[in-house]
Protein backbone atom coordinates (compact mmCIF):
# COMPACT_ATOMS: atom_id res chain seq x y z
CA UNK A 1 0.00 0.00 0.00
CA UNK A 2 1.51 3.33 -0.97
CA UNK A 3 2.44 5.70 1.79
CA UNK A 4 2.63 9.43 1.52
CA UNK A 5 4.80 11.73 3.56
CA UNK A 6 3.60 15.07 4.83
CA UNK A 7 5.96 18.02 4.90
CA UNK A 8 6.27 17.74 8.66
CA UNK A 9 7.31 14.07 8.56
CA UNK A 10 9.78 14.59 5.72
CA UNK A 11 11.46 17.69 7.07
CA UNK A 12 11.88 16.34 10.58
CA UNK A 13 13.61 13.24 9.19
CA UNK A 14 16.04 15.39 7.24
CA UNK A 15 16.60 17.76 10.14
CA UNK A 16 17.49 14.76 12.30
CA UNK A 17 20.01 13.55 9.71
CA UNK A 18 21.41 17.07 9.36
CA UNK A 19 21.82 17.51 13.10
CA UNK A 20 24.11 14.47 13.36
CA UNK A 21 25.96 14.29 10.04
CA UNK A 22 28.64 12.04 11.49
CA UNK A 23 26.22 9.49 12.98
CA UNK A 24 23.59 7.05 11.92
CA UNK A 25 20.14 8.27 12.97
CA UNK A 26 16.78 6.57 13.13
CA UNK A 27 13.17 7.19 14.04
CA UNK A 28 9.58 6.13 13.66
CA UNK A 29 6.91 7.25 11.22
CA UNK A 30 3.35 7.67 12.45
CA UNK A 31 0.04 8.05 10.69
CA UNK A 32 -3.45 8.85 11.83
CA UNK A 33 -5.52 5.80 12.66
CA UNK A 34 -8.11 5.39 9.96
CA UNK A 35 -11.41 3.62 10.22
CA UNK A 36 -11.92 0.25 8.55
CA UNK A 37 -10.81 -0.17 4.97
CA UNK A 38 -13.51 0.39 2.43
CA UNK A 39 -15.19 -2.71 1.13
CA UNK A 40 -13.52 -2.60 -2.25
CA UNK A 41 -10.14 -3.06 -0.61
CA UNK A 42 -8.72 0.15 -2.07
CA UNK A 43 -8.39 2.75 0.62
CA UNK A 44 -6.33 5.83 -0.03
CA UNK A 45 -2.59 5.91 0.62
CA UNK A 46 -1.47 5.90 4.23
CA UNK A 47 -0.52 9.44 5.17
CA UNK A 48 2.53 9.65 7.46
CA UNK A 49 1.70 12.83 9.29
CA UNK A 50 4.67 12.91 11.60
CA UNK A 51 7.86 11.22 12.62
CA UNK A 52 9.52 10.73 15.99
CA UNK A 53 13.32 10.96 15.87
CA UNK A 54 14.77 8.22 18.06
CA UNK A 55 18.53 7.77 18.31
CA UNK A 56 21.82 8.87 16.88
CA UNK A 57 25.15 7.07 16.95
CA UNK A 58 24.83 3.48 18.10
CA UNK A 59 21.51 2.14 16.88
CA UNK A 60 22.04 -1.54 17.54
CA UNK A 61 21.29 -1.74 21.27
CA UNK A 62 17.95 -3.13 22.41
CA UNK A 63 16.87 -1.73 25.79
CA UNK A 64 16.34 1.94 24.93
CA UNK A 65 14.81 0.97 21.61
CA UNK A 66 12.24 -1.15 23.46
CA UNK A 67 11.51 1.68 25.85
CA UNK A 68 11.06 4.09 22.95
CA UNK A 69 8.80 1.75 21.00
CA UNK A 70 6.57 1.09 24.01
CA UNK A 71 6.43 4.71 25.09
CA UNK A 72 5.72 6.03 21.62
CA UNK A 73 3.13 3.33 21.09
CA UNK A 74 1.32 4.56 24.22
CA UNK A 75 1.60 8.14 23.03
CA UNK A 76 0.19 7.13 19.66
CA UNK A 77 -2.84 5.55 21.28
CA UNK A 78 -3.54 8.80 23.13
CA UNK A 79 -3.37 10.78 19.91
CA UNK A 80 -5.10 8.32 17.62
CA UNK A 81 -1.92 7.58 15.69
CA UNK A 82 -0.38 4.29 14.60
CA UNK A 83 3.28 3.56 14.05
CA UNK A 84 3.46 2.73 10.35
CA UNK A 85 7.11 2.87 9.49
CA UNK A 86 10.73 3.31 10.43
CA UNK A 87 13.36 5.64 9.00
CA UNK A 88 17.12 5.46 9.14
CA UNK A 89 20.09 7.34 7.76
CA UNK A 90 23.29 5.29 7.81
CA UNK A 91 26.64 6.47 9.11
CA UNK A 92 28.21 5.66 5.75
CA UNK A 93 26.71 8.05 3.25
CA UNK A 94 27.47 5.80 0.33
CA UNK A 95 25.36 3.00 1.75
CA UNK A 96 21.64 3.56 1.99
CA UNK A 97 20.35 0.01 2.25
CA UNK A 98 18.31 -1.08 5.28
CA UNK A 99 20.54 -3.08 7.61
CA UNK A 100 19.75 -5.65 10.28
CA UNK A 101 18.57 -3.06 12.80
CA UNK A 102 16.20 -1.50 10.29
CA UNK A 103 14.75 -4.85 9.33
CA UNK A 104 14.31 -5.96 12.93
CA UNK A 105 12.50 -2.80 13.98
CA UNK A 106 10.35 -2.85 10.87
CA UNK A 107 9.43 -6.47 11.57
CA UNK A 108 8.35 -5.42 15.07
CA UNK A 109 6.25 -2.61 13.63
CA UNK A 110 4.71 -5.02 11.12
CA UNK A 111 3.25 -7.01 14.01
CA UNK A 112 0.88 -4.12 14.56
CA UNK A 113 0.66 -2.67 11.09
CA UNK A 114 0.99 -5.16 8.30
CA UNK A 115 2.18 -2.75 5.63
CA UNK A 116 4.99 -1.16 7.58
CA UNK A 117 7.63 0.55 5.47
CA UNK A 118 11.29 1.35 5.86
CA UNK A 119 12.36 4.78 4.68
CA UNK A 120 16.09 5.17 4.14
CA UNK A 121 17.45 8.69 3.92
CA UNK A 122 20.16 9.13 1.33
CA UNK A 123 22.52 11.44 3.18
CA UNK A 124 24.86 11.69 0.23
CA UNK A 125 22.28 13.83 -1.54
CA UNK A 126 21.36 16.00 1.42
CA UNK A 127 21.64 19.64 0.35
CA UNK A 128 20.27 22.94 1.61
CA UNK A 129 18.01 23.34 -1.38
CA UNK A 130 16.48 19.85 -1.27
CA UNK A 131 15.62 20.08 -4.92
CA UNK A 132 14.84 16.38 -5.14
CA UNK A 133 13.40 13.84 -2.70
CA UNK A 134 16.26 11.95 -1.07
CA UNK A 135 14.49 9.00 0.44
CA UNK A 136 14.21 5.38 -0.58
CA UNK A 137 11.04 3.59 0.43
CA UNK A 138 11.15 -0.14 1.05
CA UNK A 139 8.12 -2.41 1.23
CA UNK A 140 8.10 -5.95 2.56
CA UNK A 141 7.15 -8.16 -0.37
CA UNK A 142 7.69 -11.92 -0.67
CA UNK A 143 9.76 -11.95 2.50
CA UNK A 144 12.22 -9.37 1.24
CA UNK A 145 12.51 -5.64 1.55
CA UNK A 146 12.11 -4.19 -1.92
CA UNK A 147 12.94 -0.70 -3.04
CA UNK A 148 10.06 1.24 -4.53
CA UNK A 149 10.51 4.04 -7.02
CA UNK A 150 10.03 7.34 -5.23
CA UNK A 151 8.29 10.07 -7.15
CA UNK A 152 6.66 13.24 -5.96
CA UNK A 153 3.51 11.11 -5.49
CA UNK A 154 5.12 9.80 -2.31
CA UNK A 155 4.50 13.23 -0.82
CA UNK A 156 1.27 14.88 0.17
CA UNK A 157 2.63 18.07 -1.39
CA UNK A 158 6.21 17.87 -2.67
CA UNK A 159 6.58 21.57 -3.42
CA UNK A 160 5.52 22.49 0.08
CA UNK A 161 7.75 19.81 1.60
CA UNK A 162 10.72 20.99 -0.43
CA UNK A 163 10.17 24.64 0.45
CA UNK A 164 9.72 24.03 4.16
CA UNK A 165 12.60 21.57 4.53
CA UNK A 166 14.96 23.87 2.70
CA UNK A 167 13.92 26.87 4.81
CA UNK A 168 14.40 24.98 8.06
CA UNK A 169 17.79 23.58 7.00
CA UNK A 170 19.05 27.02 6.03
CA UNK A 171 17.72 28.43 9.28
CA UNK A 172 19.61 25.67 11.18
CA UNK A 173 16.42 24.52 12.94
CA UNK A 174 18.04 21.14 13.34
CA UNK A 175 19.99 22.54 16.28
CA UNK A 176 16.71 22.49 18.20
CA UNK A 177 15.47 19.11 17.03
CA UNK A 178 14.98 16.74 19.95
CA UNK A 179 15.34 13.01 19.53
CA UNK A 180 14.68 10.27 22.09
CA UNK A 181 18.39 10.20 22.99
CA UNK A 182 18.22 13.90 23.88
CA UNK A 183 15.11 13.17 25.93
CA UNK A 184 16.92 10.44 27.91
CA UNK A 185 19.76 12.90 28.58
CA UNK A 186 17.29 15.44 29.96
CA UNK A 187 13.64 14.55 30.45
CA UNK A 188 12.57 18.12 29.82
CA UNK A 189 13.54 17.74 26.16
CA UNK A 190 10.31 17.02 24.31
CA UNK A 191 10.62 14.42 21.53
CA UNK A 192 7.34 15.52 20.00
CA UNK A 193 9.18 18.69 18.91
CA UNK A 194 6.32 21.17 19.33
CA UNK A 195 8.50 24.14 18.43
CA UNK A 196 9.58 22.66 15.12
CA UNK A 197 6.05 21.50 14.37
CA UNK A 198 4.94 25.08 14.87
CA UNK A 199 7.65 26.36 12.51
CA UNK A 200 6.46 23.92 9.89
CA UNK A 201 2.87 25.06 10.31
CA UNK A 202 3.92 28.69 10.10
CA UNK A 203 5.65 28.05 6.80
CA UNK A 204 2.77 26.17 5.23
CA UNK B 1 34.33 33.48 23.52
CA UNK B 2 37.72 32.00 24.39
CA UNK B 3 36.11 30.38 27.41
CA UNK B 4 33.43 28.78 25.27
CA UNK B 5 36.07 27.34 22.97
CA UNK B 6 38.08 26.11 25.92
CA UNK B 7 35.06 24.41 27.46
CA UNK B 8 34.26 22.71 24.15
CA UNK B 9 37.88 21.57 23.89
CA UNK B 10 37.86 20.14 27.38
CA UNK B 11 34.53 18.38 26.91
CA UNK B 12 35.53 17.10 23.50
CA UNK B 13 32.25 18.32 21.98
CA UNK B 14 31.65 17.85 18.30
CA UNK B 15 29.55 20.99 17.83
CA UNK B 16 31.51 21.95 14.76
CA UNK B 17 29.18 24.59 13.35
CA UNK B 18 29.24 26.52 16.60
CA UNK B 19 33.02 26.24 16.89
CA UNK B 20 33.40 27.55 13.35
CA UNK B 21 31.06 30.48 14.05
CA UNK B 22 32.78 31.52 17.28
CA UNK B 23 36.30 30.61 16.18
CA UNK B 24 36.18 32.36 12.84
CA UNK B 25 35.12 35.60 14.46
CA UNK B 26 37.71 35.25 17.20
CA UNK B 27 40.52 34.63 14.74
CA UNK B 28 39.67 37.34 12.27
CA UNK B 29 38.93 40.09 14.74
CA UNK B 30 40.72 39.37 17.97
CA UNK B 31 43.80 37.45 16.95
CA UNK B 32 46.20 39.88 18.58
CA UNK B 33 44.60 39.51 22.00
CA UNK B 34 44.80 35.74 22.12
CA UNK B 35 48.50 35.33 22.83
CA UNK B 36 49.73 31.77 22.71
CA UNK B 37 46.22 30.41 22.92
CA UNK B 38 45.84 31.21 19.27
CA UNK B 39 47.67 28.09 18.11
CA UNK B 40 45.43 25.66 19.93
CA UNK B 41 42.43 27.64 18.74
CA UNK B 42 43.67 27.38 15.15
CA UNK B 43 43.85 23.61 15.60
CA UNK B 44 40.38 23.39 17.12
CA UNK B 45 38.81 25.62 14.49
CA UNK B 46 40.58 23.82 11.69
CA UNK B 47 39.18 20.45 12.70
CA UNK B 48 35.70 21.95 13.10
CA UNK B 49 36.02 23.59 9.70
CA UNK B 50 36.84 20.23 8.13
CA UNK B 51 33.69 18.86 9.73
CA UNK B 52 31.64 21.63 8.13
CA UNK B 53 33.27 21.36 4.72
CA UNK B 54 34.83 24.80 5.14
CA UNK B 55 38.07 23.99 3.38
CA UNK B 56 38.85 27.69 2.98
CA UNK B 57 38.90 28.25 6.72
CA UNK B 58 40.68 24.96 7.37
CA UNK B 59 43.45 25.84 4.95
CA UNK B 60 43.92 29.28 6.51
CA UNK B 61 44.31 27.77 9.97
CA UNK B 62 46.59 25.03 8.67
CA UNK B 63 48.87 27.50 6.90
CA UNK B 64 49.23 29.61 10.04
CA UNK B 65 50.11 26.52 12.04
CA UNK B 66 52.60 25.34 9.41
CA UNK B 67 54.34 28.71 9.43
CA UNK B 68 54.66 28.63 13.20
CA UNK B 69 55.51 24.95 13.68
CA UNK B 70 57.18 23.85 10.43
CA UNK B 71 58.40 20.40 11.46
CA UNK B 72 55.71 19.45 13.89
CA UNK B 73 54.19 15.99 13.59
CA UNK B 74 51.09 17.32 15.25
CA UNK B 75 50.62 19.81 12.42
CA UNK B 76 51.47 17.16 9.84
CA UNK B 77 48.67 15.07 11.29
CA UNK B 78 46.32 17.97 10.66
CA UNK B 79 47.47 18.06 7.05
CA UNK B 80 46.55 14.39 6.85
CA UNK B 81 43.14 15.09 8.34
CA UNK B 82 42.49 17.67 5.68
CA UNK B 83 43.30 15.09 3.01
CA UNK B 84 40.88 12.72 4.74
CA UNK B 85 38.17 15.38 4.70
CA UNK B 86 38.72 15.78 0.96
CA UNK B 87 38.36 11.99 0.72
CA UNK B 88 41.89 11.70 -0.69
CA UNK B 89 42.42 8.61 1.44
CA UNK B 90 45.40 7.22 -0.48
CA UNK B 91 47.26 10.52 -0.17
CA UNK B 92 46.35 10.72 3.50
CA UNK B 93 47.63 7.20 4.12
CA UNK B 94 50.93 7.94 2.35
CA UNK B 95 51.26 11.08 4.44
CA UNK B 96 50.62 9.20 7.67
CA UNK B 97 53.00 6.41 6.71
CA UNK B 98 55.74 8.99 6.23
CA UNK B 99 55.15 10.33 9.75
CA UNK B 100 55.17 6.81 11.17
CA UNK B 101 58.50 6.13 9.45
CA UNK B 102 60.01 8.96 11.44
CA UNK B 103 58.09 8.21 14.62
CA UNK B 104 56.66 4.69 14.88
CA UNK B 105 55.14 5.39 18.31
CA UNK B 106 52.88 8.18 17.11
CA UNK B 107 49.57 6.85 18.38
CA UNK B 108 47.47 9.73 17.07
CA UNK B 109 48.55 9.02 13.52
CA UNK B 110 47.97 5.27 13.87
CA UNK B 111 44.46 6.05 15.01
CA UNK B 112 43.91 8.32 12.02
CA UNK B 113 44.76 5.41 9.75
CA UNK B 114 42.14 3.32 11.53
CA UNK B 115 39.63 6.16 11.13
CA UNK B 116 40.25 6.10 7.40
CA UNK B 117 39.31 2.41 7.34
CA UNK B 118 36.14 3.22 9.23
CA UNK B 119 35.31 6.09 6.89
CA UNK B 120 35.72 3.78 3.93
CA UNK B 121 33.31 1.30 5.50
CA UNK B 122 36.03 -1.33 5.94
CA UNK B 123 34.84 -2.40 9.39
CA UNK B 124 36.61 -5.76 9.45
CA UNK B 125 39.99 -4.22 8.69
CA UNK B 126 39.37 -1.39 11.12
CA UNK B 127 38.55 -3.91 13.85
CA UNK B 128 41.66 -5.93 13.07
CA UNK B 129 43.97 -2.88 13.06
CA UNK B 130 42.40 -1.54 16.24
CA UNK B 131 42.91 -4.89 17.98
CA UNK B 132 46.58 -4.87 16.96
CA UNK B 133 46.91 -1.30 18.17
CA UNK B 134 45.38 -2.18 21.54
CA UNK B 135 47.78 -5.09 22.05
CA UNK B 136 50.53 -2.48 22.11
CA UNK B 137 48.69 0.42 23.72
CA UNK B 138 46.50 -1.38 26.20
CA UNK B 139 45.65 1.73 28.20
CA UNK B 140 44.11 3.76 25.39
CA UNK B 141 40.53 4.20 26.56
CA UNK B 142 39.37 6.11 23.52
CA UNK B 143 40.49 3.17 21.43
CA UNK B 144 38.70 0.59 23.58
CA UNK B 145 35.53 2.63 23.29
CA UNK B 146 35.87 2.97 19.53
CA UNK B 147 36.39 -0.79 19.29
CA UNK B 148 33.28 -1.48 21.37
CA UNK B 149 31.29 0.73 18.98
CA UNK B 150 32.66 -1.10 15.95
CA UNK B 151 31.74 -4.46 17.48
CA UNK B 152 28.23 -3.27 18.36
CA UNK B 153 27.69 -2.11 14.78
CA UNK B 154 28.73 -5.57 13.62
CA UNK B 155 26.34 -7.10 16.18
CA UNK B 156 29.28 -8.87 17.87
CA UNK B 157 27.97 -8.15 21.34
CA UNK B 158 30.25 -10.59 23.14
CA UNK B 159 33.38 -8.79 22.00
CA UNK B 160 31.80 -5.39 22.58
CA UNK B 161 31.11 -6.47 26.16
CA UNK B 162 34.78 -7.42 26.54
CA UNK B 163 35.88 -3.93 25.48
CA UNK B 164 33.47 -2.32 27.90
CA UNK B 165 34.74 -4.62 30.67
CA UNK B 166 38.24 -3.25 30.07
CA UNK B 167 36.85 0.26 30.36
CA UNK B 168 34.92 -0.52 33.53
CA UNK B 169 38.03 -2.02 35.14
CA UNK B 170 40.06 1.12 34.57
CA UNK B 171 37.16 3.49 35.27
CA UNK B 172 35.12 1.90 38.04
CA UNK B 173 33.32 5.14 38.83
CA UNK B 174 32.15 5.86 35.31
CA UNK B 175 28.40 5.27 35.25
CA UNK B 176 28.22 5.55 31.46
CA UNK B 177 30.45 2.53 30.83
CA UNK B 178 28.44 0.51 33.35
CA UNK B 179 25.21 1.46 31.69
CA UNK B 180 26.48 0.74 28.17
CA UNK B 181 27.79 -2.64 29.32
CA UNK B 182 24.36 -3.42 30.74
CA UNK B 183 22.73 -2.44 27.42
CA UNK B 184 25.05 -4.79 25.53
CA UNK B 185 24.30 -7.66 27.91
CA UNK B 186 20.57 -7.00 27.61
CA UNK B 187 20.83 -7.03 23.82
CA UNK B 188 22.71 -10.33 23.91
CA UNK B 189 19.67 -11.81 25.62
CA UNK B 190 19.11 -14.94 27.65
CA UNK B 191 18.36 -15.17 31.33
CA UNK B 192 21.96 -14.94 32.57
CA UNK B 193 22.67 -11.87 30.50
CA UNK B 194 19.42 -10.24 31.58
CA UNK B 195 20.32 -10.71 35.22
CA UNK B 196 23.79 -9.34 34.59
CA UNK B 197 22.25 -6.41 32.74
CA UNK B 198 19.96 -5.69 35.65
CA UNK B 199 22.88 -5.75 38.08
CA UNK B 200 24.95 -3.37 35.99
CA UNK B 201 22.03 -0.99 35.42
CA UNK B 202 21.67 -0.96 39.20
CA UNK B 203 25.39 -0.30 39.58
CA UNK B 204 25.19 2.59 37.11
CA UNK B 205 22.36 4.03 39.17
CA UNK B 206 24.41 3.73 42.34
CA UNK B 207 27.11 5.76 40.62
CA UNK B 208 24.65 8.31 39.24
CA UNK B 209 21.07 8.17 40.39
CA UNK B 210 19.91 10.47 37.64
CA UNK B 211 20.95 8.24 34.75
CA UNK B 212 17.57 7.74 33.05
CA UNK B 213 18.86 5.05 30.72
CA UNK B 214 20.01 3.02 33.72
CA UNK B 215 16.65 3.51 35.40
CA UNK B 216 14.69 2.44 32.33
CA UNK B 217 17.13 -0.41 31.79
CA UNK B 218 16.68 -1.64 35.34
CA UNK B 219 12.91 -1.51 34.86
CA UNK B 220 13.00 -3.38 31.54
CA UNK B 221 15.40 -6.10 32.64
CA UNK B 222 13.63 -6.73 35.96
CA UNK B 223 10.26 -6.82 34.16
CA UNK B 224 11.48 -9.31 31.58
CA UNK B 225 12.97 -11.56 34.24
CA UNK B 226 9.78 -11.44 36.29
CA UNK B 227 7.66 -12.18 33.26
CA UNK B 228 9.69 -15.23 32.26
CA UNK B 229 8.02 -18.58 32.95
CA UNK B 230 11.39 -20.20 33.70
CA UNK B 231 12.25 -18.39 36.93
CA UNK B 232 11.58 -19.49 40.47
CA UNK B 233 8.89 -17.80 42.51
CA UNK B 234 11.45 -16.03 44.67
CA UNK B 235 13.34 -14.59 41.69
CA UNK B 236 10.03 -13.50 40.21
CA UNK B 237 9.00 -11.80 43.43
CA UNK B 238 12.35 -10.03 43.80
CA UNK B 239 12.31 -8.75 40.27
CA UNK B 240 8.74 -7.51 40.55
CA UNK B 241 9.96 -5.52 43.54
CA UNK B 242 12.91 -4.09 41.61
CA UNK B 243 10.70 -3.22 38.66
CA UNK B 244 8.13 -1.57 40.89
CA UNK B 245 10.86 0.51 42.55
CA UNK B 246 12.24 1.53 39.17
CA UNK B 247 8.76 2.42 37.91
CA UNK B 248 8.17 4.65 40.92
CA UNK B 249 11.52 6.39 40.35
CA UNK B 250 10.73 6.87 36.68
CA UNK B 251 7.35 8.40 37.45
CA UNK B 252 8.96 10.65 40.00
CA UNK B 253 11.64 11.79 37.57
CA UNK B 254 9.02 12.62 34.94
CA UNK B 255 6.90 14.54 37.43
CA UNK B 256 9.93 16.54 38.48
CA UNK B 257 10.79 17.31 34.89
CA UNK B 258 7.22 18.16 34.01
CA UNK B 259 6.89 20.81 36.68
CA UNK B 260 6.50 24.18 35.12
CA UNK B 261 6.06 22.79 31.66
CA UNK B 262 2.49 22.03 30.77
CA UNK B 263 3.26 20.64 27.34
CA UNK B 264 5.22 17.77 28.76
CA UNK B 265 2.12 16.26 30.28
CA UNK B 266 1.78 13.92 27.34
CA UNK B 267 5.11 12.35 28.25
CA UNK B 268 4.18 11.86 31.88
CA UNK B 269 0.87 10.27 31.01
CA UNK B 270 2.45 8.07 28.35
CA UNK B 271 5.07 6.85 30.81
CA UNK B 272 2.50 6.08 33.49
CA UNK B 273 0.40 4.14 31.01
CA UNK B 274 3.38 2.28 29.66
CA UNK B 275 4.45 1.24 33.13
CA UNK B 276 0.91 0.16 33.98
CA UNK B 277 0.51 -1.86 30.82
CA UNK B 278 3.76 -3.70 31.49
CA UNK B 279 2.63 -4.44 35.04
CA UNK B 280 -0.27 -6.38 33.60
CA UNK B 281 1.97 -8.59 31.47
CA UNK B 282 4.20 -9.28 34.47
CA UNK B 283 1.56 -10.65 36.80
Amino acid sequence: MPIQLTSQAYCKMLLHAAKYPHCAVNGLLVAEKTKEKKKDGHSGPVLCVDCVPLFHGTLALAPMLEVALTLIDTWCKENNYTIVGYYQANEQTQDSRPNQVAQKVAARISENFSEAVIVMVDSSRLTMSCFEPIVFIYDHLENKWKNREVTTDAFEDWNEAQKITSALLVGRSYENLIDFDNHLDDLRNDWTNPAINKSVLDLC
Amino acid sequence: MRDKLRKWREDNCRNSEQIVDVGEELISEHASKLGDDIWIIYEQVMIAALDCSRDDLALTCLQELRKQFPDSHRVKRLTGMRLEALERYDDANKHYDAILQEDPTNTAVRKRKISILRAQGKSTEAIRELNEYLEQFVGDQEAWHELSELYINEHDYGKAAFCLEELMMTNPHNHLYCEQYAEVKYTQGGMENLELARKYFAQALRLNNRNMRALFGLYMSASHIAASPKVSAKVKKDNIKYAAWAAAQINRAYKLAGRGNKDNKCSIKAVEEMLESMQITMS
